[in-house]
């Protein structure tokens, strides 16, 4: 059933509109960054999806049903370059990083009463507009997951489910005339509970349990790359190790994406520790497990503290590609409805940003 | 339900550009079809006159005013009832035939057979002032209401009886008043002539060296005005701040540079006019230069819509991604480099010709040789075997020809005035 009015600014939309004419607002995402969900448990998610009131380049205000500036023809950003998240119990830092001119990572966090869930998707960079790709896919997976969840799915079943909606979603952007290259991302979703911790994903996002202590931190997923695939059929060597193209993804969603079923892997830590979602920006820096752990060891604080200290450590060291980072301490402490504060930091209306507020070229 | 036909456009183009890429070129295939005339709410109005050559030179020989009074009889017999029409004869100065009074009377059983009879009886003598002409014909036109005005004009020579700048000055007055199309009959009239009344008139233009076809062509010509169903579609442009469209051209069937004809709908939108349209398929050649882009950007170029009156009857856009994969920006759109070859074509052909008629045989053996080598890459099979006639081929491919020292006029004229004529893409 197409809305009747803008529910962000209540005025009048039209079936099949994409964006509300008056004030922009993407209909196809929640009316806030905060999603209130009509369930008997408390449901609430936070995206770094959000679609400019305003042209970055020109200031410009109306937009194409298909996305581009009436005035200069740019395409509207689909997300701020620096955005935080935090609920508490989970909190994301996502940032464009020095050389990109988009941020084509996205990320949600949302929290139940018994589980947190993460999504991490970051555009393929060589592929046509990847930042609608990877924001339509993180959103529409997290409302899945948290569908699935709270419906008493399990976790690997609501994976699976958010993997679908994220491939589906990632489908539509492409639009009736997808061309060779259509929006394509990764995938990296995470539930952790009181007593486990599960994965899914497609591509080369990553997930990392990080105990407190003595425990030894490992990562959780294994990169759908070209080297990985080899190894798994037995092929490996100095000859791939040393070929430019031993990096190169070879799973992802997008419309040409093939094959899309996530990897799944659950483990049940016996020790406290951190679970750590991440975009290759930025365990690009610290591609060594225990040097990774090290950096997150030093992150001290909540999860907003502590994703921000490991963002700033990526721009830091060059931030040659856009960062994503996403923290949630094992075991979850069960939620209490009345204290979960939840709030996107830089809930500025959309548009009043500086435009160049966050950019780091 | 509307009788609106339906409009289907499909952009061709390659969308990716290397890095500091500012050119973004796209073929816009346009395809009319659906409802047409029979539908409910009838076709749109029509009004139609027909401006004959009675200049002495028709009756040499006679068969030239014989055939023309015969295909005036049959154009006339092809309008729909109602449709208002007007006969003028054409000489040093436009004459009504039919009726007697400067005015347009509608076509049925009566008028029709009045009007054959007074075209029977018309007699060739005096001299060409096709301007004069065309002035009659808009002043006919003035007063009508009608949605699609068409005209056809038919004359055997040169426009003799005035100046090029006073027949421009008339087609200034005559544009977007009504189409014309313009046919030369026997060897003596001029193919750039009848193709400046086209294509200023958005009509077409031919000659008809054997006057036994024009009875065929004025039948023809006819049936297709009335079959038009879209009175007046324009072809609106939306190209971003800081962008310069480089140009607008139809592409196919016949060349036509629309650049100059925009009229400005805002700062970002401008409408070229397309002329009437029945169930019918052209391509337009859109070329924009757009300011350079950050690699992995796309953006919107431009946005092209097919509109009548206040209806947008299609839409389609243009875009540009910036990559670093020379691979895909290196890609030239087939449909482009086609078409960007056969408004080349054209453009050899009548320069070459003009070069010839001013005895510049450099000149003209390079653009004539350039303009076999252009027909020959496309399969234009019917514009090199016109240039065959104009030139001896020593060797097509490499477009090696050499001048015919004796050339029957109305073969460069043929040459020329189909110049502009084009063929689609191979296997579309």
């Amino acid at each position: 059933m197409a809305p009747t009015g803008c529910p962000d600014c209540g005025e009048p939309v039209r079936p099949g509109d994409r964006f509300c004419e008056a004030c922009g607002h993407d209909l196809d995402t929640p009316a806030s960054a905060v999603q209130d969900k009509p369930r008997t448990s408390p449901v609430r998610w936070l995206t770094a999806t959000e679609i400019a009131a305003a042209c970055p380049a020109c200031q410009g205000r109306s937009f194409s049903s298909d996305g581009f500036c009436e005035e200069c023809g740019q395409r509207r950003p689909t997300a701020r370059n620096h955005t935080e998240l935090d609920l508490g119990v989970v909190a994301a830092v996502t940032d464009i990083g020095s050389r990109h001119h988009r941020n084509e990572d996205a990320v949600a966090i949302g929290v139940l009463d018994d589980a947190v869930a993460i999504v991490v998707c970051d555009g393929v960079s060589s592929s046509s507009r990847p930042d609608t790709a990877s924001h339509a896919a993180a959103d529409a997976a997290m409302a899945a997951l948290l569908d699935g969840l709270a419906d008493g799915d399990d976790r690997d079943a609501s994976i699976i489910a958010a993997t679908r909606a994220a491939q589906a979603a990632a489908t539509v952007v492409a639009g009736s005339h997808p061309g060779p290259n259509p929006p394509s991302c990764t995938f990296v979703s995470a539930v952790v509970t009181a007593d486990a911790i599960t994965i899914g994903w497609v591509g080369d996002s990553r997930a990392y349990w990080l105990p407190d202590g003595e425990g030894e931190p490992s990562l959780l997923t294994v990169d759908d790359s070209l080297r990985n695939s080899l190894a798994a059929r037995g092929v490996s060597g100095k000859a791939i190790d040393e070929n430019p193209h031993a990096a190169s993804l070879v799973r992802w969603l997008g419309s040409d994406a093939t094959d899309t079923d996530p990897h799944l892997r659950t483990i049940a830590p016996e020790t406290p520790g951190r679970v750590l979602v991440c975009s290759d920006g930025l365990f690009r820096y610290r591609p060594v497990v225990t040097d990774l752990a090290a950096a997150v060891a030093a992150a001290k604080g909540p999860p907003l503290t502590g994703a921000q200290y490991l963002t700033q450590l990526a721009l830091d060291e060059g931030g040659h590609d856009n960062v994503t980072v996403v923290l949630a301490p094992y075991p979850i402490e069960p939620a209490d409805p009345d204290t979960v504060t939840a709030a996107a930091v830089t809930a500025v209306p959309a548009g009043e940003e500086d435009p160049s507020e966050g950019s780091r070229t | 339900m509307t009788d609106q036909p339906t409009f289907t456009v499909e952009v061709h183009q390659n969308r990716f550009l290397p890095a500091g890429g500012t050119v973004v070129d796209a073929v816009l295939d346009v395809t009319a079809s659906g409802t047409g005339p029979a539908a409910a709410g009838g076709p749109p109005s029509a009004a139609q006159v027909i401006m004959i050559d009675c200049s002495g030179s028709m009756n040499s020989p006679a068969t030239k005013m014989q055939e023309a009074k015969k295909a005036t009889a049959a154009a006339i017999d092809a309008l729909r009832d109602g449709v208002a029409f007007a006969i003028v004869a054409g000489r040093g100065n436009a004459d009504m035939v039919f009726p007697s009074t400067v005015s347009l009377v509608p076509a049925n059983r009566q008028t029709r057979g009045q009007a054959k009879n007074a075209v029977h009886r018309l007699q060739a003598s005096g001299g060409t002032a096709i301007g004069t002409w065309l002035t009659m014909a808009n002043h006919l036109f003035a007063p009508s209401t009608a949605e699609v005005k068409h005209a056809i004009m038919l004359t055997d020579g040169q426009n003799q009886h005035e100046t090029a700048e006073q027949l421009a000055i008339v087609l200034r007055a005559c544009q977007g008043r009504f189409v014309c199309d313009a046919r030369g009959v026997g060897a003596d009239w001029s193919g750039s002539e009848l193709r400046t009344v086209a294509s200023a008139l958005l009509g077409s233009a031919d000659g008809l060296p054997d006057p036994g076809e024009l009875v065929a062509d004025f039948r023809a010509m006819t049936e297709t005005a009335m079959g038009k169903s879209v009175a007046e579609a324009t072809l609106r442009l939306w190209t971003p701040a800081g962008a310069t469209i480089r140009f607008v051209k139809q592409v196919f069937p016949h060349v036509e540079d629309l650049t100059g004809r925009r009229a400005d709908v805002s700062a970002r939108i401008g409408d070229y006019p397309t002329g009437s349209w029945g169930a019918e398929h052209r391509e337009y050649h859109v070329s924009i230069q757009v300011p350079a882009n950050a690699v992995g950007e796309e953006m919107l170029a431009g946005r092209v819509s097919l509109v009548t009156g206040d209806q947008v009857l299609s839409q389609s856009l243009v875009l540009a991604n910036w990559t670093d994969e020379t691979a895909l920006s290196t890609q030239i759109n087939g449909r482009v480099a086609h078409y960007t070859g056969q408004a080349e074509l054209a453009d050899a052909i009548q320069q070459g010709l003009a070069a010839r008629d001013a005895g510049d045989v450099e000149t003209a053996t390079a653009k004539l040789g350039r303009a076999v080598q252009l027909a020959e890459e496309s399969g234009h099979s019917d514009t090199a075997k016109l240039l065959g006639k104009v030139v001896d081929v020593i060797d097509a491919p490499s477009g090696t020809v050499r001048l015919k020292q004796k050339v029957a006029g109305v073969d460069a004229e043929l040459a020329n005035v189909r110049s502009v004529k084009t063929i689609r893409v191979k296997g579309s």
